[in-house]
């Protein structure tokens, strides 16, 4: 009976029948392929087997077979394309799992934003990375816009992409901002209330576009209804929609542009047959996808594990507006545009003729020349409009052009109604219940009963000095005096009042600002 | 080695190294979910110790302490001790503060001592029932209101310094005094004025200055003002009742009096 079994038959069966079965998973690949895949090898088989699955597999014949070798210099690219993607990716995954903690309502939202960072393993990590994900790709996306226009990559027969590339911009924005709004507290709020708001200047609809938007006059439960929807749905679909358009003319049409300078004609041969040379997507371009892939997940992991903290103010409160309200940063350009002019002007119609333009850009500029020093024009005007943008940002800052009273500018400063603040920041021991009169106590030695005496308090209290005094000295604060009131106010709990008074320059009354921030011993994180 | 190579090689030691970051976040998480469940509590009395300033304060006093005739305290260890037993209450002390900040209270429990400010006694809190507040913003008054049992039973004791507020002696004006004790005196928990205290039990005080001059004929502002400190029912303004504290001058000096008139005569 033994003598029936065939050994090496058998084996040779379970190895056709395996190997079968890898090259179904693999489209195509032996293991033998698979092997010297990873080895770098030069291809098994005839024809060459790396090329088959971009027939017989649907994830692969989106990608591209090959791309030229100049196009790939780092230098040319910087990856800045693949790591919009990859955030966008990152976003997704960590988008789905932050959906089964959410609740999008105005009485749960803020408690689900809680309990995702009290409540939840690896909550706070999620929520981080989701945030530091959508920065990033605001970023990423905005550059890779700068590079294309900078390397003329927008021009012939890419201009359609161009155009995709400006819608799916336009989302991201969108989507950041929807996501600002989810977790319900002061800082989203108000932001999202100011960005809205602008939506009712537009002409014609502005009311009805406003109205739908909000789900009411106010922005409530509809509207953060509303505006989770949009952030989950509608964007994200419109994301996916314009990416493929976009992903697939680069991939499978007009593949990545040539560094200008190869567009020569007198460059000798050689140096074009190099640079034209093929990058095939099996085994190069993918393993270089997944190792930037891995540097990716690396430091933004790194960040958030231990640098980055995903902002989180008090619940949302319709009844009181913070006396700094700031747009996300990627928007301050658009505050500081409406601090120059009306509504509709600066935050309806010049942001889409802006925009209108960033469109029509490969349609207005008919230069065919790629190289820099052949299209000075072009290049100058992108990099004024990049200086510009910039500067506006800055414009758009609550420090710039608001005129704030002194006293309140100064206390605002020390301790922020939303956000830290350097009182906030101070070690709770380190608050000696005292009254702390600016000009008469000595900011050395505050506090003789501490062992290691209050460093940080003291230097707190030096720079509430200091700033009280400059303004009485630029006049604004004329006769100031100013104390800083630290009180015990329950176990645990502590009181401390800023306060300013000073003459009032018409009248000669004596005014008075004063706020009462209340610390408890628990406040202190990281500390 | 080739690119392809080293970067496989890269690759691994990256993925291997944000394998052990994720190791290290996993194993802190407990500790850091408990850190900020401290956290999130204390941010909760930190947001109830400014409502109460805003809300409570005008009729239970600065610190919880009640103003005789008016408010009960809520910082002394009765409260935390025998009160939820005195009034009956079925559940813990938590629930008391939710359920009676949130819909108010009709009628005094204990109208000699603590007789409030009128009818209600005590108003609504909570948007459910026409009050001003939210339901997470009672919650937060209920955990700074907890948080004086350390001290209410006698656990903790405080470092007491001169009251933050600016003491009387160092107020040179007499109106700045006498605004002074309109806040400090729980005038402020029945009488509005107008960017000042918003009570609605007694009379708006908004103009008090100009119309008292013109109420009783043959009084100046200033006497009808003192007359109706220290008698409040001498001339009862019509429609309001008979509420106000009968002995309250006898609570403040006779300089204190002078403050608070001429602050109020201020009121035009």
């Amino acid at each position: 009976m033994l003598k029936s079994l065939n050994f090496s038959e058998l084996f040779k069966n379970a190895k056709t029948a395996i190997d079968n079965r890898v090259r179904i998973i693999t489209a195509g690949l032996s293991i033998i392929e698979l092997r010297a895949l990873l080895r770098g090898d030069p291809p098994t088989e005839k024809p060459n087997p790396r090329y088959k699955v971009h027939v017989t597999s649907f994830m692969f014949h989106i990608r591209p077979k090959f791309y030229q070798q100049a196009s790939t210099i780092f230098t040319h690219t910087w990856r800045l394309g693949f790591f919009t993607v990859f955030f966008l990716a990152l976003e997704i995954v960590t988008g789905l799992i932050l959906m089964i903690f959410y609740t999008p309502t105005p009485a749960e939202a803020y408690n689900s934003i809680l309990s995702l960072t009290s409540n939840i393993p690896f909550g706070k990590l999620m929520r981080d990375l989701h945030r530091l994900g959508a920065e990033g790709m605001v970023i990423f996306s905005v550059l890779h816009m700068l590079r294309t226009f900078l390397t003329g990559s927008y021009k012939k027969e890419r201009s359609f992409t161009w155009l995709t590339g400006v819608v799916l911009l336009l989302v991201t924005l969108g989507l950041s901002f929807t996501g600002y709004l989810l977790p319900w507290d002061q800082l989203a709020y108000w932001a999202v209330t100011i960005g809205t708001s602008m939506a009712e200047a537009a002409p014609l609809f502005g009311n009805e576009i406003n109205l739908l938007l909000r789900g009411a006059p106010d922005i409530g439960a509809g509207g953060l209804l509303r505006f989770y929807l949009l952030h989950i749905v509608l964007l994200p679909g419109i994301v996916v929609w314009m990416l493929s358009i976009h992903y697939y003319k680069v991939a499978r049409e007009h593949s990545i542009s040539l560094p200008a300078k190869y567009d020569r004609e007198d460059l000798p041969k050689e140096i074009t047959k190099k640079a034209k040379q093929r990058l095939d997507l099996l085994p190069d371009l993918l393993t270089h996808e997944v190792f930037l892939t891995t540097v990716g997940l690396f430091i933004t992991i790194l960040l958030t594990a231990f640098f980055y903290e995903a902002p989180l103010e008090n619940i949302a409160n319709p009844q009181q507006t913070p006396l700094d309200t700031k747009a996300p940063w990627y928007f301050w350009w658009l505050q500081g545009m409406l601090k120059m002019g009306d509504k509709t002007l600066m935050g309806i119609i010049l942001p889409t003729i802006i925009f209108g333009i960033l469109f029509a850009v490969p349609y207005i500029d008919r230069n065919p020349h790629r190289e820099a020093h052949k299209r000075p024009l072009a290049i100058a005007i992108g990099l004024l409009a990049t200086l510009t943008l910039v500067v506006l940002s800055y414009m758009g800052l609550p420090e710039y052009g608001i005129e704030t009273p002194a006293a309140a500018r100064i206390i605002q400063d020390l301790a922020p109604e939303e956000g830290l603040g350097e009182l906030r920041a101070i070690p709770y021991d380190q608050l000696q219940p005292g009254v702390y009169e600016v000009n008469v106590t000595d900011a050395e030695n505050m506090c003789p009963d501490l062992l290691w005496g209050c460093p940080i308090l003291e230097s707190v209290f030096v720079e509430y000095s200091d700033r009280v005094n400059e303004a009485a000295e630029e006049g604004k604060l004329p006769d100031a005096e100013a104390v800083l009131v630290i009180e015990e106010w329950q176990a645990d709990l502590t009181k401390v009042t800023p306060r300013i008074i000073w003459s009032d320059g018409e009248s000669g009354d004596r005014k008075s600002y004063e706020q009462h921030i209340f610390l408890h011993r628990d406040h202190d994180r990281d500390h | 080695m080739s690119r392809v190579q080293l970067e496989i090689f890269l690759g691994s030691i990256l993925i291997a190294v944000t394998g052990f970051i994720l190791l290290y976040v996993g194993f802190n998480e407990e500790k850091r979910m408990e850190e900020f469940v401290r956290y999130q509590a204390a941010q909760k009395i930190e947001v109830g110790a400014q409502l109460f300033e805003i809300n409570c304060r005008g009729c239970h006093g600065l610190r919880g302490e009640g103003i005789p005739g008016l408010a009960p305290p809520l910082n002394d260890a009765h409260f935390f001790q025998a009160r939820i037993a005195e009034v009956g209450w079925q559940g813990g002390l938590e629930d008391y503060i939710i359920a009676t900040v949130s819909t108010g209270r009709q009628v005094s429990t204990r109208p000699d001592l603590y007789p409030g400010a009128g009818s209600p006694a005590m108003p609504t809190w909570s948007d459910e029932f026409g009050g001003p507040l939210r339901k997470d913003q009672i919650e937060t008054l209920a955990a700074f209101i907890l948080n004086w049992e350390a001290t209410a039973t006698g656990d903790v004791e405080l470092v007491q310094i001169p009251s933050s507020e600016p003491s009387a002696e160092e107020l040179a004006d007499p109106v700045a005094r006498g605004l002074l004790l309109y806040n400090q005196s729980g005038c402020a928990g029945c009488h509005a004025i107008e960017g000042i205290s918003v009570g609605a039990v007694g009379p708006n005080l908004t103009t008090v200055g100009d119309t008292a001059a013109t109420r009783i004929e043959g009084y100046s502002a200033e006497e009808y003002l003192r007359e109706s400190i220290v008698n409040p029912l001498a001339y009862l303004v019509e429609g309001y009742d008979d509420l106000m504290l009968k002995n309250f001058a006898d609570t403040v000096s006779d300089a204190e009096l002078d403050d608070l008139v001429a602050f109020l005569l201020a009121q035009r």
